[in-house]
């Protein structure tokens, strides 16, 4: 028996829940999209938290001295 | 006094290791090396050896204000130290600074269809992928 294909209007950013678990659709490497657990934006965990990212002045202060290799 | 990147600690929150480390097979080499890593640095900071992110990196991610632990600690080249943690520097309410884990992930990902942990890094700061 064949199995039959459930289409879906999905578009990037959406969420969408499987058995209970959320994915987000993204796009993958290759111009298509997949679904992957969602990577909660750190803007949000700073607010729930009261925190903030520092500024460049500060980051260049604490850590301009470190050394990078230029991967990423 | 000045600060330096060495004087601050490290701090892993629930929500992100969750995403980042608890989404991997407890069995999986990745996650096993993750939990190590972060057993060490929280047992002393000093084993941190950070080097800085890029604004204009290889995948045309933009990590400005963070930093990267390559994991296991202690090793350097990709196959030796095939992970890596990303963390940012940033402010708690009462002003200290912290350094904060937002990623984890593979450096030079085998499957060309898995995200790199530079490419996590900025979807967690940018609310997409480069």
């Amino acid at each position: 028996m064949a199995i039959a294909v459930k289409k879906l209007d999905l578009h990037v950013g959406e969420l969408v829940e499987i058995e209970g678990r959320r994915y987000e659709v993204v796009p993958d490497k290759t111009g298509g999209l997949t679904i992957e657990p969602p990577i909660t934006p750190i803007s949000e965990l700073y607010e729930k938290r009261g925190m903030k990212p520092a500024s460049a002045e500060d980051f260049e202060r604490i850590a301009g001295d470190l050394p990078t290799d230029g991967e990423g | 006094m000045e600060l330096s990147a060495r004087d601050l600690p490290a701090r892993f929150d629930r929500e992100e290791w969750r995403e980042e480390v608890e989404r991997l097979d407890e069995r999986s080499a990745s996650r096993i090396q993750a939990e190590r890593a972060r057993r060490e640095i929280e047992r002393d900071k000093t084993v941190l050896d950070f080097e800085k992110c890029e604004i204009d990196g290889e995948e045309g991610t933009n990590l400005l204000g963070c930093v990267k632990q390559y994991v296991p600690l202690g090793r350097q080249g990709a196959s030796d130290a095939p992970f890596g943690f990303v963390f940012q520097l940033a402010q708690n309410p009462d002003g200290s600074f912290v350094w904060n884990f937002i990623a984890f992930g593979e450096r030079h990902p085998g499957n060309p269809a898995t995200r790199t942990v530079y490419e996590r890094a900025h979807k967690r700061l940018h609310g997409r992928y480069p």
